[in-house]
């Protein structure tokens, strides 16, 4: 009898655990603060044959043109996923800036992806750093992101990662670029990729 | 007999003449090292130990519901500290916010864990011999057994009754073995009921099974929270949302790529009940899902009806207002617009929001904004919301100048102005009053650094996104636990004897006796049947 009163009171204690487990928050107001989480600065870079699939992306620009990257086959393709009030995608800002100027001539197309504003805020923003490429409005549709999301994802804004000429991911950096001479680098060995795949 | 003074030996009067103490005693309590290990081993893998831990693991997850978790609800701890600095150091030190990572919490699960485990192993060795030996020899005086009958039979052979018995024991499911004593009569004895130990033990096992789906399945969870204004998509990708918390062996493969974007959210507000006018009766997102295939699918989410896409649990959490700010410089171009999610502070939805204008002017400007969707004066003057849809929507704006802290590369939280480096020129404690706006209204900011104009207002939602690999698992083990353990308790566990004996005249006398192992009230029915069954037999 013992032994049965005390199976009985496990279970029901177990069951106690279980359930205390898995209370689901009451709804209300609960909203959580975005982007108040640090993220590490990751770079990943691979070698063409582990590369997956290319990824095909689009959708309308800041100045109100349509993207669409198969357009840009062809050519390594820098993609920056960005926002206004990102304080790591300003601090990044005047290196993409820069780098665009060194690379553009080359062929290297850079892109943005503005995934939190509307035209005229990612526009002011352009303005204030000098950034002369386009950038995607993803807020709407989130269609870049959903072309992006998978194996190697952008984790966190600001993510950049490169294309090489297939439209493959070569590269990522997620958070802020830790030094221009970083991203540099990871352009640059994309470039010297043989042009013929 | 006289005492031996001349003895070392302590003496001791209580005890008889002739009695030695001491020296020849066996030595108590000198445990090496292995022995403390064996003793400990053997305290742990107890019952009373596995029991008493179970019981501390209870107890160890009452704080985990009292205290906010920075799992589930990092904001409530922040506050909690923000409001009680010290009580915060103590609880913190406890880890009294962290109560499932936490070591202490683990140590009584892992420490449950063996001792579950060190109980079954040897329980299960012992058992499987059981379910293979034969049942023991039948006992020479049956009638001291708690259930006896005895009944003759004329005219059979006694292996034919024996036969028979031994038939319908088996169909009962008994285990049965045939024994001849030293007198040379034969008699059965079968035993049923094994099914109770091993229940007893899967009960074991399954519960280990949760614990280890707790304890493993955890680290391949994730939930994320993401708020979504109406007309907006939300891609389950890390970076889309707002706060994340994945297990240890999350990987970016592991989140299903699909998006989902917010249609409508519908409330609906209690209006016929004079006791509970603007109260929620129902939330209702609108939304539509796409796949990375291109699939298309509409659907909706209520509170506790989530939405699931590719084994992810979708949960309508919150809601909320996001005024449609546009913020134009003085040459009238605009250099600001959004739907700003504004965060609730009643239940009549007076709302208070961050506008950051980085960009665009000629110096940066926050704007902390006040949201009174249905706008009242008390007679203080003082504005406050009286009903929580937007039947007269205000909002009122104090504006800051300066340095936003934006450009340093520091993440910050949208939902709040660092006002450290920042000059208010309008509202409370400046000349100027705060900018009231109404949806269309536009206002010139102070100092001629542009306008502001407030739009629409659409709502927003905020959804948590939650993918629980272990809810399968945890049913089955769940399951396993209940089935085992009314196997456990209400299969009976009963050995039974019958012993045939002939007698002169082609009498055949049968014993019939029974011992239950626990509890069996039906012990003297399942004897008698036995008997009848023989007695027809026999009779027919």
């Amino acid at each position: 009898m013992v032994k049965r009163g005390s199976a009985l009171l496990g279970l029901a204690l177990a069951i106690g655990v279980v359930l205390s487990g898995c209370a689901v928050a009451p709804p209300g107001l609960v909203v959580t603060g975005r982007g108040s989480t640090t993220f590490d600065n990751t770079i990943t870079e691979i070698k063409a044959a582990d590369r997956g699939k290319p990824i095909t992306f689009g959708g309308t620009q800041v100045d109100g043109s349509t993207a669409d990257s198969r357009s840009w086959l062809g050519s390594p393709v820098v993609v920056n996923f960005w926002y206004a009030g990102c304080p790591p995608c300003r601090a990044e800002a005047p290196d993409l800036a820069a780098l665009y100027d060194q690379f553009s001539p080359t062929g290297v197309k850079f892109v943005g992806i503005n995934v939190r504003d509307q035209a005229d805020t990612a526009a002011a923003f352009e303005a204030t750093f000098g950034i002369k490429y386009q950038s995607i409005l993803d807020v709407g549709t989130g269609a870049v992101q959903l072309a992006f999301a998978g194996q190697v994802a952008p984790n966190a804004v600001p993510t950049t990662i490169v294309l090489d000429r297939q439209g493959r991911v070569a590269a990522r950096i997620i958070g802020k670029i830790p030094a221009s001479s970083i991203l540099r680098t990871l352009i640059q060995d994309t470039v010297n990729e043989s042009s013929t795949p | 007999m006289s005492v031996d003074t001349s003895s070392s030996r302590p003496v001791d009067t209580s005890r008889p003449d002739g009695h030695v103490d001491g020296g020849d005693a066996p030595q108590n309590g000198r445990l090496g090292p292995l022995g403390w290990l064996r003793w400990g081993w053997r305290q742990l893998t107890s019952m009373r130990t596995a029991l008493m831990l179970l019981l501390l693991l209870a107890l160890g997850a009452v704080p985990g519901s009292l205290f906010p978790q920075r799992s589930a609800d990092p904001n409530g701890v922040t506050q909690m500290i923000a409001r009680d600095p010290g009580a915060g150091r103590v609880l913190e030190f406890f880890q009294l916010f962290n109560v499932y990572t936490s070591p202490w919490f683990s140590a009584i699960y892992l420490l449950l864990f063996v001792s579950l485990i060190g109980c079954v192993i040897p329980r299960i060795r012992h058992h499987a011999k059981a379910l293979t030996a034969k049942p023991p020899v039948t006992p020479s005086n049956l009638a001291r057994l708690p259930a006896y009958q005895a009944r003759e039979l004329l005219g059979h052979d006694v292996q034919d009754v024996l036969g028979e018995l031994h038939r319908d024991l088996r169909r009962q499911r008994y285990r049965v073995a045939r024994y001849t004593d030293h007198q040379g009569r034969p008699s059965i004895s079968a035993e049923r009921g094994y099914l109770r130990e091993t229940g007893n033990l899967l009960f074991h096992i399954a519960l280990i099974g949760v614990l280890l789906t707790v304890a493993i399945g955890a680290g391949f969870k994730y939930t994320g929270q993401r708020v979504v204004v109406e007309g907006q998509t939300f891609v389950n990708s890390r970076l889309a949302f707002d706060s994340f918390d994945p297990g240890r062996f999350v990987t970016d493969a592991s989140l299903p790529p699909f998006s989902l974007s917010l249609q409508s959210l519908k409330v609906s507000y209690v209006q016929n009940n004079r006791n509970a006018i603007g109260m929620v009766s129902d939330y209702t997102a609108h939304v539509t899902v796409t796949n990375k295939g291109g699939g298309v699918s509409r659907s909706t989410i209520k509170v506790n009806q989530p939405l699931s896409v590719d084994g992810n649990d979708i949960y309508l959490l919150g809601n909320g207002y996001a005024p449609q700010i546009t913020v134009k410089n003085p040459a009238g171009k605009v250099v600001f617009t959004d739907t700003v999610p504004f965060l609730p502070q009643d239940a009549n939805l007076t709302s208070l929001g961050v506008i950051k204008i980085p960009d665009g002017l000629a110096k940066q400007i926050g704007l902390l904004g006040f949201l009174y969707p249905s706008e009242v004066n008390s007679t203080s003057g003082a504005s406050f919301s009286n009903y929580p849809a937007l039947i007269n929507p205000v909002v009122s704006l104090n504006v800051y100048t300066g340095d936003l802290g934006l450009n340093s590369g520091i993440p910050t939280s949208a939902y709040a102005l660092d006002t450290s480096k920042l000059t208010q020129i309008a509202g409370p404690s400046t000349p100027v009053h705060s900018l009231t706006l109404t949806p269309g209204k536009s206002v010139e900011l102070p100092n001629g650094l542009g306008s502001v104009q407030l739009g629409a207002i659409p709502r927003f939602a905020s959804f948590e996104i939650a993918h629980d690999p272990t809810q399968y698992p945890m049913f089955g083990f769940a399951g396993l636990v209940l089935a085992a353990l009314a196997a456990a308790l209400y299969v009976p566990r009963r050995r039974v004897w019958i012993r045939a004996e002939p007698k002169p005249g082609g009498v055949v006398r049968l014993e019939y006796a029974a011992l239950a192992r626990g509890d069996d009230p039906r012990l003297d029915a399942a004897l008698t049947q036995l008997s009848n069954f023989a007695h027809q037999k026999g009779t027919s």
